[in-house]
C-alpha cells in the first residue's frame, strides 16, 4: 500500500525576487517574480510594493506547485509582476518583510538593468504565448485556445504544469485538454514546442481579458502527451512561473431576433445525421427508441438535446445522451441523444417532429436543424392507463401546456387606458377633489347650526324683516320728500314707524296704531317732542286714509 | 361672461383627450403594422409615443413585445409591468412576465402583503373607492341630522359600511405609493455602484430586468436597492413603472 507523501511546512522558507530576464531594453516588459518554498494561502504579501519611479508594475500571474524532495512534497509559490521601464538605467526593487506561516521573513532585493543595448551572451527569457481560433465570438460560443511554449536555447524543450487560462467572464473546458510535442511556426523559423490545447467559452459580454500561465516542470509531464519528433533532455526540472502576454476578447450577446423554437444554446456549425428509429412498427403504449446523431465543429460536450413539444398522439420522455465522456465525443465528432417515445393511437402515421436550433456565428443567424418525423406503423394494443388520460386531457398540436409560460401575441386594441401611469391619489388633484365634498358638508354643517341658533332666538328674525322693510319705507319716505307729497310722506313716515317697533311689539307691523307707539316710545326713553311727531303723522295719515277710503281707517278712530 | 367661458372650458376638457385618444389609436395601429412587418424599431417608436399620449394597457403589451423582439429585456419587462400597472388583470402581459423573468433567469419584485394587495384592482380604482367610500360614510353619518331625516338602520349601515371599505382601502392605497418606486434595471450589466460618481467602485453589475426600488436621485445617479445590495446606477440605466418628470425625492 502506497502512502500520499508528506508535504514539507517546516522547511526553509528561502524567499526569492528576481527580474526575468534582469537586463531588458527600455519599454521592453521584464518579469519580477517572488518565490517562496510555502502554501499560497500562508503568503501574506503587501497590497502594494514599493516601486522605484519610472518603473510600471502590474500584477500578473501567480501560482503554486508541489515539487518532489527526496520523500516529502515541498510547496513552491510564485508570483509574477510586469515591469517596464521607459527610461535607461538600474533599477532595483527593494527588500521587504512579508509574513509567511504567520512569522516575518525578508524578501531579498533585486535589480533590473534597462540598457539600450543588452550583452550578447545574455539568453533570451523562456516565454509562453497563447493563441485563440477567434477574438470576435459571441458568449457561449467556444473558441480553441492553444499555448505555446517553444524550446529556447537556454531552456531546451520543457512541459508546462498546471498550465491555466487566468481572467474573468469566461469557462474553460478541462475535458479538451490535449498535450503534445510537436514544430510549430514561430516567426518564420520551425521550432519544438510543447503545445497544450482546451477550449474555453465566454459567459459575459463585453472585453475579456485573458492570458496563459504554468510552471515549467523540465521533463516531467502530467497526463497523455503526443510526441512528434525532436528530443527531450534530461535532468531535474527547474519549476519557473511563466505566463503569457494577456489577450482581448470580444464578446458579444447572442441576438434575440430571429430565435427558432428548439435553440437550446449550441452555437457554431452543427448539423443532424438521418434519425435512427429502433423499429418500425410498434403497438399503442409501446414505447420506440429514436437515436438522433448532432455533428459540430465546436464542443459537442456541451450540445444540450432539445425537448420534444407536447401532442396528442405522443408521449414523449425526455431525452438521454450516450453518457460517453466529453474527450471521446470530441474525438469521434459526434454526440448521440435517445428519445424515447410512446404511441398513444393507432392513428398515428409518424413520429413528431421535434424543433431544435442552433446560431451561426459566422452568418450572425439562427439555423433550423429540426428533427423530421418519421414514417411508423402504430398497431392497436392496450394503451396504460396513464397514457389514456394522458392522450384524453392532452394538448392540442404542439401548444405548450398552460404552466409554460409563452410571450403573447399583438394586442389588437389599446385596451384599459389611463391619464397618466403616476396614481390618481398622487396628483394634487386628488386633494383638490376631496375639498369640494369637504367644503359642501361642512357649508351643510354650518346652515344647520345657524338655523337651529335662529329657531332660538327668533327676534333676530324679527328684526332682519324690520331692518329690511325700515329700508323700504325709508326709500318711499325721500321719494315722497323729493315730490313734495305730503300725504304719502306722512303714510310712508307710519309705515316706517310701524314696521320698527314691531319687532318690540307682539303683533303684525300694519296692527300698530299710534297709541301702541306712543306707549313704546315712552319706554324707549325717546327724545321730547317724538310723541307730538308721531301724533301729527299718525293724525295726517289717518285724515288721508279717510278721504282716500283706504285700510287705516278703522286704527285711526282708535288714536 | 364667466358662464361662457366655463362651457368653453367644459368641451375643450372633453374635446381635447378625445383627440389625444384618437392620435393615440393612430400610432397604435402604426405600431402594430411596423411589428408585422419586422420593423420594430419603429414599432417602438409607434408605441412609445402613444402611451405618452395615453397609456393604455395593450400598447404597453405590445411595447414588450417590440422591445423583446429588439433584444431589450429591460425595456420590455419595464413595459410589461406598466401594462399591469394600468390593468392587473392583463393575463397577455401577466405570461409575458413570466416567459420573459424565465428565459432570462430573473426575479420578480418581492411585494409586501399590502402592495400585492394593491395589485387587485387597478391603481386609479384605489383612489376612487377611498374617496366615494370616506364621503359615502360621513354623508351617511351628517345627512339624516341635518335634513331632519327620520333616524333608521339602514343610515347606520351605510355608513359602518363606508368606513369600512375605506379602512380596507388605505393599504391598498398605500401599496400603490410603494409600488410607484418600483422599477427596473434597462441595460444589461448595468453597474452598481458604491457611490454616485463615474470612478466609483462597483459593487456588481446588474442583469437587464432585475427588479428595484427607488430611494434617492443626485446628479446624474439614481440610488437603488436591489434583493441583494443597495447602490447607485445612472438614471439611463434604470426605469420606474410609473414615470414621472422629474425624479421624486431631488437631493
Amino acid at each position: 500500500m502506497q502512502a500520499q507523501p508528506r508535504i514539507e511546512l517546516n522547511g526553509p522558507i528561502n524567499p526569492g525576487a528576481a527580474f526575468d530576464p534582469p537586463v531588458v531594453r527600455p519599454g521592453q516588459q521584464a518579469i519580477y517574480r517572488l518565490t517562496f518554498y510555502a502554501l499560497e494561502q500562508s503568503i501574506q504579501k503587501p497590497e502594494q510594493l514599493k516601486t522605484p519611479a519610472d518603473l510600471l508594475i502590474q500584477p500578473g500571474a501567480q501560482g503554486q506547485i508541489l515539487q518532489m524532495t527526496g520523500s516529502s512534497l515541498v510547496p513552491l509559490t510564485a508570483f509574477n509582476y510586469r515591469v517596464r521601464a521607459s527610461g535607461t538605467g538600474t533599477f532595483t526593487m527593494p527588500e521587504f518583510v512579508t509574513q509567511v506561516y504567520g512569522k516575518p521573513v525578508t524578501v531579498p532585493a533585486a535589480r533590473l538593468e534597462v540598457a539600450v543595448a543588452p550583452p550578447g551572451s545574455a539568453l533570451p527569457p523562456a516565454r509562453v504565448s497563447l493563441e485563440l481560433s477567434a477574438t470576435n465570438l459571441f458568449v457561449g460560443q467556444p473558441v480553441r485556445a492553444r499555448v505555446v511554449f517553444p524550446s529556447s536555447p537556454g531552456f531546451g524543450l520543457q512541459a508546462l504544469a498546471q498550465v491555466q487560462l487566468a481572467g474573468k467572464g469566461f469557462i474553460v473546458d478541462q475535458g479538451a485538454v490535449r498535450q503534445q510535442v510537436g514544430n510549430v511556426q514561430l516567426a518564420g523559423v520551425n521550432q519544438m514546442a510543447y503545445l497544450y490545447e482546451t477550449s474555453m467559452t465566454p459567459l459575459e459580454a463585453g472585453k475579456l481579458t485573458v492570458f496563459a500561465q504554468g510552471f515549467t516542470t523540465g521533463n516531467r509531464f502530467s497526463g497523455p502527451i503526443i510526441i512528434m519528433g525532436g528530443s527531450i533532455p534530461a535532468g531535474q526540472p527547474q519549476y519557473t512561473l511563466l505566463e503569457s502576454d494577456p489577450v482581448e476578447l470580444n464578446a458579444r450577446p447572442l441576438p434575440r431576433e430571429g430565435e427558432l423554437p428548439g435553440f437550446t444554446g449550441a452555437i457554431g456549425h452543427l448539423s443532424i445525421d438521418p434519425p435512427a428509429l429502433a423499429t418500425n412498427s410498434v403497438a399503442v403504449g409501446e414505447p420506440v427508441k429514436l437515436a438522433v446523431r448532432v455533428r459540430s465543429d465546436g464542443n459537442l460536450g456541451r450540445v444540450v438535446a432539445p425537448r420534444a413539444p407536447r401532442v396528442d398522439d405522443w408521449q414523449v420522455l425526455a431525452p438521454t445522451s450516450d453518457e460517453a465522456p466529453p474527450q471521446f465525443v470530441q474525438a469521434r465528432g459526434f454526440v448521440e441523444f435517445n428519445y424515447t417515445l410512446v404511441p398513444l393511437t393507432e392513428n398515428t402515421k409518424a413520429t413528431p417532429a421535434i424543433p431544435f436550433s442552433y446560431f451561426d456565428p459566422e452568418a450572425s443567424v439562427y439555423k433550423d436543424i429540426t428533427i423530421p418525423p418519421l414514417p411508423i406503423e402504430v398497431r392497436p394494443g392496450a394503451a396504460p392507463s396513464d397514457f389514456t388520460v394522458l392522450s384524453q386531457s392532452g394538448t392540442k398540436g404542439s401548444v405548450p401546456a398552460e404552466d409554460e409560460p409563452v410571450l403573447s401575441g399583438l394586442a389588437t386594441a389599446p385596451g384599459r387606458a389611463t391619464s397618466s401611469l403616476a396614481p390618481f391619489q398622487q396628483s394634487p388633484w386628488y386633494l383638490l377633489a376631496q375639498l369640494v365634498p369637504a367644503a359642501a358638508f361642512f357649508a351643510l354643517w354650518a346652515w344647520d347650526r345657524r338655523r337651529r341658533f335662529l329657531e332660538q332666538h327668533p327676534e333676530i328674525i324679527l328684526r332682519r324683516r324690520a331692518r329690511r322693510a325700515l329700508l323700504r319705507e325709508w326709500r318711499a319716505v325721500r321719494q315722497a320728500a323729493r315730490n313734495a307729497d305730503a300725504q304719502a310722506f306722512a303714510a310712508a313716515a307710519v309705515r316706517a314707524i310701524r314696521v320698527a317697533c314691531a319687532p318690540h311689539y307682539p303683533a303684525d307691523p300694519r296692527a300698530l296704531v299710534g297709541a301702541d307707539v306712543l306707549e313704546l316710545l315712552r319706554g324707549s326713553g325717546a327724545p321730547a317732542g317724538s310723541a307730538d311727531a308721531v301724533r301729527r303723522f299718525f293724525s295726517l295719515a289717518v285724515r288721508h286714509g279717510f278721504h282716500r277710503r283706504d285700510g287705516i281707517a278703522r286704527p285711526a278712530t282708535r288714536a | 361672461m364667466n358662464l361662457v367661458l366655463l362651457i368653453i372650458l367644459s368641451l375643450a376638457a372633453l374635446i381635447v383627450p378625445r383627440a389625444f385618444g384618437a392620435s393615440a389609436d393612430a400610432l397604435f395601429r402604426q405600431g402594430v403594422e411596423s411589428f408585422r412587418a419586422g420593423d420594430y424599431a419603429r414599432a417602438i417608436e409607434a408605441f412609445r409615443d402613444s402611451s405618452s399620449l395615453q397609456p393604455a394597457s395593450g400598447t404597453l403589451q405590445n411595447l414588450g413585445r417590440a422591445e423583446w423582439q429588439r433584444g431589450q429585456a429591460g425595456a420590455a419587462i419595464l413595459a410589461w409591468e406598466q401594462a399591469l400597472w394600468v390593468d392587473p388583470l392583463n393575463r397577455a402581459a401577466q405570461g409575458n412576465l413570466r416567459f420573459a423573468r424565465k428565459s432570462a433567469q430573473l426575479e420578480a419584485p418581492e411585494l409586501a402583503w399590502h402592495e400585492v394587495v394593491s395589485t387587485w384592482l387597478p391603481v386609479n380604482w384605489w383612489a376612487w373607492i377611498s374617496g366615494l367610500s370616506f364621503w359615502l360614510a360621513v354623508a351617511a353619518a351628517m345627512l339624516p341630522g341635518i335634513l331632519r331625516w327620520r333616524r333608521a338602520g339602514w343610515q347606520q349601515a351605510v355608513a359602518a359600511l363606508g368606513f369600512t371599505v375605506f379602512l380596507l382601502s388605505l393599504p391598498a392605497q398605500f401599496g400603490v405609493h410603494s409600488r410607484s418606486r418600483i422599477g427596473f434595471v434597462l441595460e444589461k450589466n448595468s453597474p452598481l455602484r458604491l457611490t454616485p460618481t463615474q470612478e466609483a467602485q462597483w459593487l456588481t453589475r446588474l442583469p437587464a430586468g432585475e427588479p428595484a426600488r427607488f430611494e434617492a436621485v443626485r446628479g446624474k445617479y439614481v440610488l437603488i436597492r436591489t434583493n441583494r445590495a443597495t447602490g447607485w446606477v445612472e438614471k439611463s440605466q434604470f426605469g420606474l413603472i410609473c414615470p414621472v418628470g422629474t425624479w421624486p425625492g431631488h437631493h
